[in-house]
């Protein structure tokens, strides 16, 4: 089956292998979804089922091993490296479980990082991370440091840093999965409303059912494979 | 990849570098560790090279006290200023007598022991310098006119080393001391050069000076040869001891010789060496250790990094940056303290003359920046390395 757009991103019949000392272990078997722009998708599935390499491969931080990786109508699998790595600067946002934010840098700065190594000058990058950190409620942390917020607070910082160039695509490795039940609602929230703009594409790998109710689709894995990919008519209704 | 000829290709570059550095400031455990070790091996480093030099200088410093002269000659065994190995006094007419000598002058140096009236005892260094041009005593600093020593066993000292006769700080002179039970008075003071023996040296007439120390058949240690205009130095040496038999070297060439009798007679450079060594030792494993640390504890972040778009080369950027930046800071910081410690070292006798020679200070920087880029690289290349997948692993 051969996915195309209207979706942000493709992956057609990908394989994944690992060299695994003189064997490789697959971890992908032959996968291929697409994401929508406009909605917010969650890859589940239970530790090891392939939903962070599958996360890896749509963001194009890792290679496939087989299949072709189109997102926004552009080839991955065929990008130089420069070149791939050019596109994730402009094209993506990315959120980790463990937020990475540079602890010796304010709050501001971390997340201006995807604009200043894009080039943009240092006080625009700030001016424009600062609007963000604004609509996120993050206003008058600017000038504190990582170590200085909460685990909700600090994921918030990563959205802004996220959001801040305003990226088609955004990729979010288990955001709330270091975070308390209602600090994840509320980081929830704010990637629901990210998800909300027609030319955006939200991606969520997540086992944290506690989140699952804000998910326009969900994308079950399981060894491998994707074993159920619909919509979440049959899940709680969306927050 | 971002260009680095682009406007926004520079300011990327420029931008990564001040995350860099904030990175690297915001770590003050790190930062201060990177900057002070560096600065305590440079430090290290340039300091003992500077003593190391000043020291081997000392040997050709009694050559160098002597401006007037282009030429010394001497027995064919001497190998530096302070061997004494007297030649005949034919010696000084015989090279006279060679052509594209303009003129030429007798000068004796030898150890003697020197007894105060107040009864101390002190060595000293006898130098014998001709008694018509006084060629040999050096001008500089001179305290009265060269004609104090004209007078019968009057004598010059230098007045640097006053405090190893007198060390009550008196004004030396008008003072007498005895001499092989010759009554001597200094009568003016000048400065030398600090010599390898660490001596006082003390001038007199040649005259005086053959006159007072023990008898033995030959009392000339040297003659002093100035050459005619529009005859080389060295051609005038080589020719001197083709017609003397005598050895004769140029001033350069008897002050290296000097220079390389420490060298390769005394264990000052194994001992400098070794602390050279020591503060290389030092700057590497501090740097390395530092850096490589910093940037395993930052891995991470690297990564994230990277996922998020810093290309390799902007990260390369990065560390170099850090690296640069500890130790442009370290070197200050080791090159000022030695250049404290030889200005201000100059009030100390021992130390007078010592200098942070421009190779130092060059080699130094030079050194300092091989090992923090190269610490750097090495530390880095993880990073190049690394996936930025791994971000997302636990």
């Amino acid at each position: 089956m051969t996915l195309v757009s209207p979706q942000a991103a493709v992956i057609d019949q990908v394989i994944k292998e690992f060299p695994s000392g003189n064997d490789v272990i697959r971890v992908l078997h032959g996968i291929s979804l697409g994401i929508d722009y406009g909605k917010m998708t969650m890859l589940v599935g239970p530790s090891g089922c392939g939903k962070t390499t599958v996360l890896s491969i749509l963001s194009g931080t890792l290679s496939a091993t087989f299949g072709t990786v189109t997102v926004m109508n552009e080839r991955l699998d065929r990008l130089k490296n420069d070149d791939l790595v050019r596109f994730r600067r402009r094209k993506i946002g990315f959120i980790f479980q463990q937020y990475n934010l540079i602890p010796t840098l304010n709050v501001a700065e971390n997340a201006a990082i995807p604009l200043i190594s894009d080039g943009v000058a240092w006080e625009d990058a700030l001016a424009q991370s600062g609007r963000m950190l604004d609509h996120l409620g993050l206003g008058p942390h600017k000038a504190k440091f990582p170590r200085q917020l909460s685990g909700g607070q600090q994921q918030r910082v990563a959205i802004a840093r996220a959001l801040s160039h305003n990226p088609a695509l955004v990729v979010c490795d288990e955001p709330t999965a270091a975070l308390d039940a209602a600090s994840g609602q509320a980081v929830m929230a704010l990637l629901d409303e990210a998800a909300d703009d027609p030319n955006r594409a939200v991606l969520v790998v997540t086992h944290d059912d506690r989140i699952f109710s804000f998910a326009d689709r969900i994308i079950r894995m399981e060894d491998g494979r994707v074993i159920d990919d619909g919509l979440t008519q049959s899940l709680p209704q969306k927050v | 990849m971002v260009s680095l000829g682009t406007q926004s290709g520079q300011r990327s570059y420029l931008g990564m570098i001040g995350i860099a550095l904030k990175m690297l400031m915001g770590d003050p455990v790190k930062y201060f560790g990177l900057v002070f070790g560096i600065g305590f091996s440079t430090l290290l480093m340039s300091q003992q090279a500077s003593i190391f030099v000043g020291l081997l200088t000392w040997g050709a410093n009694p050559v160098l006290d002597v401006r007037q002269a282009q030429i010394w000659v001497m027995d064919p065994r001497v190998k530096q200023p302070d061997q004494g190995q007297p030649i005949s006094d034919q010696s000084l007419y015989r090279v006279r007598s060679v052509d594209g000598v303009a003129w030429a002058v007798p000068y004796a140096r030898s150890a003697a022991t020197v007894k105060t009236m107040q009864g101390n005892i002190a060595a000293v260094t006898l130098v014998g310098v001709d008694n018509q041009s006084m060629v040999g005593l050096p001008e500089e600093n001179l305290t009265n006119s060269m004609a104090a020593i004209r007078g019968r066993n009057a004598a010059i000292l230098d007045g640097n080393t006053t405090h190893l006769i007198w060390a009550d700080g008196r004004d030396p002179i008008g003072e007498a001391v005895e001499i092989n039970d010759n009554r001597i008075v200094v009568t003016g003071l000048t400065s030398s050069l600090t010599n390898f023996s660490g001596l006082p040296t003390l001038y007199m007439k040649y005259s005086d000076a053959i006159a007072i120390t023990p008898p033995e058949r030959n009392k000339l240690s040297f003659v002093l040869v100035e050459v005619k205009p529009g005859i080389e130095p060295e051609a005038l040496a080589k020719r001197i001891t083709e017609v003397t038999g005598l050895k004769a070297l140029t001033r350069q060439q008897f002050a290296a010789a000097g220079t390389q009798f420490i060298i390769e007679n005394t264990g000052i450079p194994i001992s400098f060496g070794a602390a050279i060594g020591l503060g290389i030792l030092v700057a590497v494993v501090i740097t390395a250790l530092t850096l490589a640390m910093f940037v395993a504890e930052n891995l991470k972040n690297f990564g994230a990094l990277k996922a998020i778009g810093v290309t390799n080369r902007q990260i390369l950027v990065m560390v170099l940056s850090q690296a640069l930046l500890v130790g442009f800071i370290g070197y200050g910081i080791g090159i000022g303290g030695t250049a404290a410690f030889l200005y201000f070292g100059q009030a100390d006798p021992s130390l007078r003359g010592f200098k942070a020679l421009g190779e130092i200070v060059g080699g130094s920087a030079l050194l300092v920046m091989v090992i923090v880029l190269g610490s750097a690289y090495v530390s880095v290349r993880k990073v190049l390395k690394l996936d930025p997948a791994i971000v997302f692993r636990g």
